[in-house]
């Protein structure tokens, strides 16, 4: 007798529990859905301000950038994603001082770790927000980040900039 | 009430008259035509089932589906048929190369032939005849010889494993539907679907009429015939996160795309079948007493009533299919065993009880 | 992106300067001595296997919390054993080593301890210690055609194995040693299955080994009979490239690991390190490490409730778990910057304090979330098909769980009481009330059950700490370049799945001589076999989702 109670109560209990789930579809089926249209919401996409695009030097409207060249980034990387190239000059006073030529960036080996932007004592660089980085070709994922005919910033910025290193930092900058 | 036999006794009354064809030369005509036309229908109701599938399925889960081809995604299908078209159809080494590629003409055409027997309208049956429910169970119970086939064939472990629990299933699910078929068969007295369909106009629709037993009988079915048509709860014979896509993994292209084309079309010959049984076919809703508004009903047109029944029946077939979890096959058999058959076989006695004291309405 | 990183690596290491020979003063010696140091034991062979046993019989000490094997040169080859009595959760470890570097062999406590099996087949693998008694003495992550030890110090890598165009062999037999009476060593081989076994291969791809796992599996019928799990498809070697590479860079990688646990794994790292080197870091980061573990811990699970409904067939569920996973993301993105590879924890603090929003977004989701655990149950837990495809299945007893190291809700789930957060407190888990969610059944529904209960206890905690972090700096400063003082270090935290533990050796260098990490997926792939015997092929599919490994995590 009892196995047929449990017959029925669990044909019963299984048929409920399934009513059960039937009305929680059928709720969800009249609510908003969450699909985002991308591209077409292209215009109204942001993403948040530490997303972690791709890694760029800003420029002023001067055409100058705050790297000098020192290769802490290199440094710092774990990838090797960053090739720093500089130069020696001597500059009005006869000094022999040390220039940025090119400052290279392959995204495509970039694991967005933020030791670079730490390692940078200047706050020279920092992380954009772009997303669409597909490419067909590996290749264009080399990116040179000083803008042709950009030069350092003729005063040195001490003052961090908000988004880079905290202050701990600067004691690995001199090091 | 719109009958189709107007239309057809008007061609054929072209053919040998106008014509002047002789009655053979008329008939060869007429089956040609009716086979396009079966054709052309079936792979339009493929096309708008997978769309709507699609559809329903993403709004179940909070999504939009299909959006990108065409408005609102409707050229979708279309561009994954025309894709589907286009793929190389891979032949495999060490597999019976015969029956590999037999196989899914067999599905395609089992559900095509027991496509042919829905009654669309009035005087628009293809195949109709005294014993029609029997024809339907037997060209219905084919395609599991394609089934089983591409299992076989296809040397895939995979394969051979989904094949087995898809021949275990149908074959006992089979008797499920026979067995509310027979129920409903004791209701209206005929094994004929236009019959069944004509009893229907004039009494009102068999779940009505047959109540408690009828509506019983109409769960069963729908539950055995989803089973039938492996689409999910059920859909363990290709249990995507087992067997990767079950008896049908090494087929590609059309195919492929023909088992593709006979899981949709067997839905909707599930779907349409319970119309045509229990949710009165072609007939229009009547209700007693409504004379103005049963006289409203009456001027939509036969098929348009059955084919909003059949998709009616779809989309219940969908919600069932995007809320429950799989079953484990032993789970599968077990309903069958334990639960429907004993049921089924109550039910047929209390529908013998409630038709010989003439308990319905 | 891994494939990139293990070909840039020796590159990098070639271009950096060698390491600094070790200065004569210690460096940065803390005050005092750290309280993370392990401080084993050392033994002699024989010795080690008398002593294990004698603290597993004696002392209570029945689970094996982790096995490290280490190259320490010119001293030899050997390895660290740790084990925890589950009473006390005193934990004790011991050091046995060879010096023979041809022919490295140490007796096996597989008869011990069931995970220990996996364990060392890890360390044979890797250093080429074979271990006498051990049934099953083949390659685990490597190819079997793979020359020579990679983790030995002096193993040449390059030179023995360059990039192969075959096929990799899968062997059918497999090796054991056995050490006779009179002192010498006998090979032994036997067969993994039999002659007229059908074997059917679940994995490297399919669409539930959740990444690239691979089972072979034995069927008779539709029942299982035996499941040989073959690993290292993705295995990129994330500890031998750190020993490359300075502290903060190897941080870099722990996101990468288990992929679900992001945050605590980086926290372990971040914390063994600290522990070390006598950092303090300040409360404020304490109660956002927490906060954001019991983030990561929710994300996990309901991916977990997703991965399994998905598995199961109930597509709905699944998209269901992903909708509400997608509100923890946002939360992590705005503050973090990322969604899956989190970047977030440093030595010494955070990457970034804590954004604006994201107290009230926290805020925000934790009711979110409590409304649709309850819709969770209704549409999956409550459906008596799930029901009856877990209730029963896969059933592991408080023995097994313990014997086989499974640590997490898999161990909860059968009865032990495992938690790293309740028995040695870390972080701001010591001053929070909350539960530890136990059940004794030890079945699937048990452990799924324990997953989605652990959701509602995070929730808990995160709600007693949303409005009271404290002031203070964000990231305490740390010295340029970062050495931690020579020793024996390891700190676990209680990750997503488990005891996720740090075993860090180093001698003093900017780089660690020896970074282990305690998988905490390892054992929970090795407990298939037991779990899925004599179950249904579906049932492996269950079982597989409600233990939850993640096979980054497995494959290190």
């Amino acid at each position: 007798m009892n196995n047929d109670n449990n017959y029925f109560s669990g044909l019963f209990g299984g048929v409920k529990s399934l009513c059960i789930g039937l009305k929680t579809t059928m709720r969800e089926y009249f609510t908003k859905k969450i699909t985002e249209q991308y591209p077409e919401n292209r215009n109204e996409l942001q993403m948040f301000d530490r997303f972690r695009g791709s890694l760029v030097m800003p420029h002023n409207e001067n055409n100058e950038h705050k790297c000098v060249g020192c290769g802490l980034c290199q440094t710092a990387c774990p990838n090797d994603t960053i090739k720093v190239e500089s130069e020696f000059y001597e500059d009005a006073d006869g000094k022999k001082k040390k220039r940025l030529t090119r400052y290279e960036y392959n995204l495509g080996s970039c694991m967005f770790c933020q030791l670079c932007t730490r390692a940078c004592p200047h706050g020279a660089i920092t992380f954009d927000q772009s997303f669409e980085n597909a490419v067909f070709d590996r290749a264009r994922l080399v990116r040179v980040l000083n803008q042709p005919g950009s030069h350092v910033a003729e005063k040195p910025v001490v003052k961090k900039p908000a988004p880079a290193a905290p202050a701990a930092k600067a004691g690995e900058a001199n090091a | 009430m719109f009958n189709f036999q107007d239309i057809t006794t008007w061609i054929h009354g072209m053919l040998t008259g106008t014509l002047g064809l002789p009655e053979w030369a008329a008939i060869l005509t007429e089956s040609i035509g009716v086979a396009l036309a079966v054709i052309t229908l079936y792979a339009v109701f493929a096309i708008f089932l997978i769309y709507m599938e699609r559809k329903v399925c993403a709004f179940f889960q909070c999504r939009l589906g299909p959006m990108r081809v065409g408005p609102w995604g409707t050229l979708q299908v279309f561009s994954d048929v025309f894709k589907m078209l286009t793929k190389e159809i891979i032949n495999l080494r060490q597999t019976d190369r015969f029956l590999h590629n037999m196989a899914p003409f067999l599905v395609v055409t089992a559900s095509m032939l027991t496509f042919a027997c829905l009654p669309w309208n009035k005087g628009a049956h293809i195949i109709d005849f005294n014993v029609g429910v029997f024809f339907f169970l037997a060209v219905s119970s084919l395609g599991v010889v394609g089934i089983l086939l591409a299992g076989w064939s296809s040397n895939n472990k995979y394969s051979l494993i989904g094949a087995m629990r898809s021949g275990a299933q149908i074959i006992s699910y089979e008797l499920s539907i026979g067995m509310t078929m027979l129920t409903m068969i004791c209701l209206t007295g005929t094994m004929s679907f236009s019959e069944i369909c004509a009893d229907q106009a004039v009494n009102g629709w068999n779940i009505f009429r047959g109540h408690l037993p009828a509506v019983l009988a109409f769960i069963i079915y729908l539950i055995a015939g989803n089973a039938e048509c492996n689409r999910g709860p059920f859909d363990l014979p290709e249990s995507e996160s087992e067997l990767t896509a079950g008896y049908h993994t090494e087929y590609s292209g059309m195919h492929f795309g023909y088992y593709y084309l006979a899981e949709y079309l067997n839905l909707f010959i599930c779907a349409g079948m319970a119309a045509t049984i229990f949710l009165g076919g072609w007939a229009p809703l009547t209700i007693a007493g409504l004379d103005g508004f049963n006289e409203v009903m009456a001027y939509i047109p036969g098929f348009v009533w059955f084919i909003g029944k059949a998709i009616f029946v779809v989309f219940l077939l969908m919600w069932l299919r995007w809320t429950f979890p799989r079953l484990r096959i032993d789970q599968i058999l077990s309903l069958e065993w334990k639960y429907l058959v004993p049921i089924s076989m109550f039910n047929l006695v209390l529908m013998a009880l409630v038709v010989a004291y003439g308990l319905h309405f | 992106m891994t494939e990139q990183n293990e070909q840039s690596k020796p590159q990098a290491a070639a271009a950096k300067p060698a390491p600094a020979a070790r200065p004569a003063a210690a460096p940065a010696a803390p005050a005092k001595p750290a309280e993370n140091e392990l401080k084993p034991r050392v033994l002699a062979p024989a010795e080690a296997r008398a002593e294990l046993v004698r603290l597993k019989e004696k002392e209570g000490m029945d689970y094996l919390e982790n096995l490290t094997g280490v190259d320490w040169g010119e001293e030899g080859l050997g390895v660290v054993y740790q084990l925890e009595n589950t009473t006390t959760h005193q934990r004790v470890a011991i050091k046995t080593l060879t010096a023979d570097r041809e022919n490295p062999f140490l007796p096996s406590v597989s008869d011990l301890w069931d995970i220990a099996n996996i364990y060392e087949r890890e360390v044979y693998d890797f250093y080429g210690i074979k271990f006498t008694g051990h049934p099953d003495m083949r390659r685990i992550f490597m190819r079997e055609d793979w020359v020579g030890y990679p983790f030995r110090k002096d193993d040449e890598t390059e030179k023995n194995n360059p990039l192969r165009m075959t096929n990799e062999p899968l062997a059918d037999t497999t090796d054991s040693y056995i050490l006779q009476q009179d002192g010498t060593i006998t090979k032994e081989t036997h067969n993994i299955f039999e002659e007229d076994e059908y074997v059917v291969n679940i994995g490297p791809q399919h669409p539930s080994t959740h990444g690239v796992l691979h089972f072979r599996v034995s069927l008779e019928g539709e029942r299982i009979r035996k499941i040989d799990p073959i690993l290292g498809y993705i295995h990129r070697a994330v500890e031998k490239i750190s020993e490359n590479m300075t502290y903060p860079q190897t941080l870099a990688l722990t996101d990468r690991l288990d992929y679900l646990g992001a945050m605590q794994n980086r926290h372990a790292l971040c914390m063994c390190i600290e522990k070390a080197m006598g950092i303090e870091v300040s409360e404020r980061v304490q109660v956002i490490r927490t906060i954001m573990d019991e983030l990561q811990r929710i994300d996990s699970h309901i991916l977990f409730f997703s991965c399994l409904c998905q598995d199961m067939g109930a597509t709905t569920a699944f998209l269901y778990g992903f909708r509400d996973r997608e509100e923890i993301l946002k939360i992590f993105e705005e503050t973090c910057g990322g969604r899956l590879i989190l970047n977030y924890n440093t030595i010494g603090g955070v990457m970034a304090d804590i954004h604006p929003n994201f107290q009230k977004r926290v805020k925000e989701f934790i009711p979110y979330m409590r409304k649709n655990i309850k819709e969770y149950h209704d549409i999956f837990t409550g459906n008596v098909i799930f029901q009856n495809r877990a209730k029963g299945v896969g059933v592991l007893t408080r023995d097994q769980v313990i014997s086989f190291g499974c640590t997490g809700g898999t161990g909860r789930a059968a009865g032990w009481s495992n938690d790293v957060r309740k028995h040695h407190p870390y972080a701001a888990y010591g001053k929070v009330n909350f539960n530890e969610v136990l059940r004794t059944e030890g079945d699937s529904f048990a452990r799924y059950m324990i997953r989605l209960d652990e959701i509602l206890e995070s929730l808990n905690i995160i709600e007693q700490l949303i409005d009271n972090i404290p002031e203070g700096p964000f990231q305490e400063k740390t010295k340029p370049i970062i050495k931690v003082p020579a020793g024996t270090y390891y700190s676990s935290v209680e990750g997503s799945r488990g005891e996720f533990g740090v075993f860090l050796e180093s001698k003093g260098d900017k780089s660690p001589y020896r970074l282990h990490y305690r998988s905490t997926g390892l054992p929970l792939v090795a407990v298939m076999d037991t779990a899925c015997r004599g179950n249904m092929i579906a049932d492996l599919i269950t079982i597989g989702g409600t233990v939850d490994y993640v096979v980054p995590d497995i494959d290190r």
